[in-house]
């Protein structure tokens, strides 16, 4: 508790791209790419405010691989769609490359979510009516217009083919969801989130739906990945073991960090 | 691109909704089909109607009579002007028609017009209604020796020379002559075999005859009262049949040429109605059969009011030159034709003195395309009502009670038929719904990869239009091939259920007609589309507003 609140002071009395902390030499390093600061969000129950976010600060560093862990409920969920764009906080701020992001019209916000962030679910999210191939390549669809993305397709499709090669899944390419195991479909969302090139990967629990040995593979991606990619990567979980393969642990409490 | 991509999928995958749009389909369908009927419906009503109607009447109401209509017409050119294609005067009057058939009198209400022959054919469609090709280049009213319509069967000059030929063997077998025999063959020779070898008894009308001879010499009235003036009533030899023939004088004096011969000459030419003395009616077999009671060659008498202001019965042989079959069952059941001046003279309309005669109506063509209101409208600013009580009426005005009805019929089943197709909007409305719901996780998706919400509302939206048009394309196809196989439907529908859907006796039409508009055809592609598009919109907007986090969340 009193290194989180120890944390939490530091960061607010230093500059966004100045770290301090206990594992300060590392991150000093490198520029921080993604920042929260004093972080509030809460959903209404009814008449009921229920508090999930309780004054977060976090700093996600370039070409590092984090993971948010926390029980659930602890927010972490919130916490992942908050930094993604996908909701807006009640108070605080969300920068992402120096620029503040959670304040954007909805129409930069979409292209923020399309271009620089790529977004792995626990549950995949995949289109059943797609094919494999299609589901990869939706976000450069969602991106271009009819013209542009017509003009485009093939260098696209050799991209597609490219990342569904790298996750394993050449042989997979006409397939649909409903063809496919959790791992193959969740590693399938892997390379959709890669196709735009993004800057950042915002991945939530994509392991809590698969076992163990779908799991592991869908994390060696992971962390392959980040290797020869140079990804950025903030995990949530909340699986210590998958938690600890990461290069820096956020542990999330009631909607506070605990641990950094 | 991911919204046409995935309207498609959509489309391919559910299968639920094009079930959605079969009513859309259907409501087409039946929109186009009624529409087709109807319009070609009016259409054949509204020629017929106009058939034998000109553009323009001003007639006299009842018997009434219009006085100098050489001069009424030089004010109607006048006013008309340029619009004015052709003029003709006609007589109208109720008459009675009186006819034998099968030995029995019969007589009927008709409604005679005198026409005349050289400008009726310009002002009205009268002619092509015609049945012998003959007369349809030009009326007249001559009886015909061929060119009669194969239906009426045996008719013109060869039918009435049989006919009355048949008649004079008759005549000839009750005459003096031969009644001798006849009546030593009833009361003599009682042998079957001996009445054979007589071709004529073998026909039960004239073995009727036979068997009732008339009395070989009529009686005579004795005058048992010394005659006063016996130089004036010369005694005549009774047993001399030309004793009852009171022209047998006058008979002497004129050359046979001269006389009427109903087997070489006709009496005043009349054309009637085809429905006037035919009937149609099932046979046993269930054909259906036409009978004619009196057919072109046959002669009628017509008793019809004498004008001026005392009318008074006069009664005139004609003999029937022709039908005519304008397949409006009101007029050929109605309407005779004669020629005009022969109907002047007839009812005493020609003024002894100055030689002009009067007539009913003065009827006007007009060009094509020329507004029928606005001439009508002048010409009664002309012949205002108060001064003149003419009725001056368009053929629309004169079936403006039928007209309007059918109108009235279209723009009702109109309504209706739109009606069907916005409930089928409503199941667009609801199945789209279940769609989105069913979706949402997906649209939760979209937005979390970036997809704007005008983007995933044009995903319905164009699923609506798709839809709607595939629903509407379907509906149009199934339509035309409706109509353009409807008589074939009529009679397989005829044939399953053994009830005649279209009586030909009632409308006297043998095919549906049908016309199909484009215009209208594209107005129900456009409001059906209409339709599908703003059902889809409800559930698009929805699927808009969607949150991308509670869309995720949604299972």
């Amino acid at each position: 508790m009193s290194d989180a609140a120890q944390t939490k002071t530091l960061q607010r009395g230093s500059s966004k791209n100045q770290q301090a902390g206990g594992k300060a030499p590392l991150r000093v390093a490198v520029p921080s790419v993604l920042s929260v600061s004093d972080l509030y969000k809460s959903y209404h129950k009814g008449r009921l405010d229920v508090p999930v976010l309780k004054g977060i600060d976090i700093q996600i560093h370039e070409a590092e691989f984090t993971t948010i862990i926390g029980q659930s409920g602890s927010g972490k969920s919130t916490l992942l769609h908050l930094l993604g764009t996908l909701d807006a906080p009640d108070k605080g701020e969300i920068w992402f490359q120096e620029r503040r992001i959670d304040n954007l019209p909805p129409r930069q916000k979409e292209r923020i979510r399309n271009r620089d962030f790529g977004m792995i679910f626990q549950f995949y999210h995949l289109l059943p009516e797609l094919t494999t191939l299609e589901n990869v390549l939706i976000p450069r669809m969602v991106q271009d217009n009819f013209f542009a993305y017509m003009r485009n397709k093939k260098k696209y499709t050799e991209r597609a083919k490219e990342l569904l090669d790298i996750v394993g899944l050449s042989h997979r390419i006409n397939h649909r969801p409903s063809e496919m195991s959790g791992g193959e479909m969740q590693r399938t969302a892997i390379a959709r989130a890669l196709i735009s090139k993004p800057s950042i990967l915002l991945a939530d629990e994509p392991t809590g739906n698969l076992d163990e040995e779908s799991g592991g593979e869908v994390m060696n991606t992971l962390m392959s990945l980040q290797q020869t990619e140079n990804l950025t990567i903030v995990m949530v979980t909340h699986d210590n073991a998958i938690a600890d393969k990461a290069d820096r642990v956020i542990r999330l409490v009631d909607g506070k960090v605990t641990h950094c | 691109m991911y919204k046409l991509l995935l309207s498609w999928r959509y489309l391919k995958t559910r299968f639920i909704a094009l079930a959605s749009i079969v009513s859309v389909t259907l409501g087409v369908a039946t929109l186009i089909v009624v529409n087709s009927v109807m319009s070609g419906f009016v259409g054949e009503m509204k020629d017929r109607l106009h058939g034998i109607l000109s553009d323009v009447e001003i007639a006299s109401p009842g018997l009434g009579e219009i006085n100098w209509p050489d001069l009424h017409v030089k004010e109607i050119e006048r006013i008309v002007g340029d619009d004015l294609l052709a003029v003709t005067y006609v007589v109208r009057v109720p008459a009675l028609m009186n006819f034998e058939f099968r030995g029995r009198q019969w007589t009927q209400q008709i409604m005679l017009m005198g026409v005349d022959e050289k400008t009726f054919g310009k002002v009205t469609d009268f002619n092509p209604y015609l049945l012998n090709s003959k007369k349809r280049d030009a009326i007249n009213f001559e009886l015909e020796e061929t060119g009669y319509d194969a239906r009426l069967g045996e008719c013109g000059w060869e039918y009435r020379r049989k006919k009355i030929a048949n008649q004079q063997k008759i005549e000839d077998l009750i005459g003096p002559s031969t009644a001798d025999s006849l009546v030593a063959q009833a009361s003599g020779q009682s042998d079957v075999t001996s009445s054979e070898d007589s071709s004529l008894t073998n026909d039960p009308n004239q073995r009727a005859i036979a068997f009732e001879p008339l009395p070989v010499v009529a009686p005579v009235h004795q005058a048992t009262v010394t005659d006063p003036y016996p130089q004036m009533n010369p005694a005549i030899p009774t047993s001399q049949l030309s004793a009852f023939d009171p022209h047998a004088d006058l008979r002497d004096h004129v050359r046979p040429e001269e006389m009427f011969n109903p087997g070489r000459d006709q009496h005043t030419g009349i054309v009637l109605g085809i429905a006037i003395s035919s009937r149609q009616f099932m046979n046993p077999k269930g054909d259906r059969e036409e009978l004619f009671m009196v057919r072109p060659g046959d002669d009628i008498q017509i008793t019809l009011p004498t004008s001026g202001p005392t009318p008074s019965p006069i009664t005139e042989n004609c003999t029937i030159v022709d039908f005519y079959s304008s397949n409006m069952h009101e007029y050929d059941s109605t309407f005779a034709f004669m020629s005009l001046e022969k109907l002047q003279e007839i009812r005493r309309m020609v003024d002894p003195v100055t030689g002009s005669s009067t007539v009913s109506s003065i009827q006007v063509k007009l060009k094509e395309g020329a507004d029928l209101n606005a001439v009508r409208d002048k010409l009664i600013a002309f012949f205002p009502p108060n001064q003149y009580p003419y009725v001056i009426q368009t053929w629309q005005d004169t079936q403006r009670p039928l007209l309007s009805a059918v109108n009235m019929e279209v723009t009702i089943l109109n309504i209706l038929l739109f009606l069907i197709i916005a409930v089928a909007g409503f199941g667009i409305l609801a199945t789209f719904f279940m769609i989105v719901v069913e979706k949402t996780k997906d649209i939760g998706i979209l937005k979390a990869l970036g997809a704007p919400s005008h983007g995933v509302m044009s995903i319905f939206l164009s699923y609506g239009v798709s839809l709607g048009t595939v629903g509407t394309g379907v509906g149009i196809v199934l339509g035309l091939l409706f109509v353009y196989f409807i008589n074939d439907i009529a009679s397989v529908i005829q044939w399953v259920t053994g009830r005649e859907i279209f009586d030909p006796t009632i409308y006297y039409f043998s095919q549906i007609p049908t016309v199909v508009s484009p215009l209208m055809v594209f107005l129900v592609a456009i409001g059906a589309i209409a339709i599908a598009v703003l059902a889809s919109v409800l559930p698009a907007l929805r699927a808009a507003r969607l949150h991308p986090v509670e869309a995720l969340r949604y299972e």
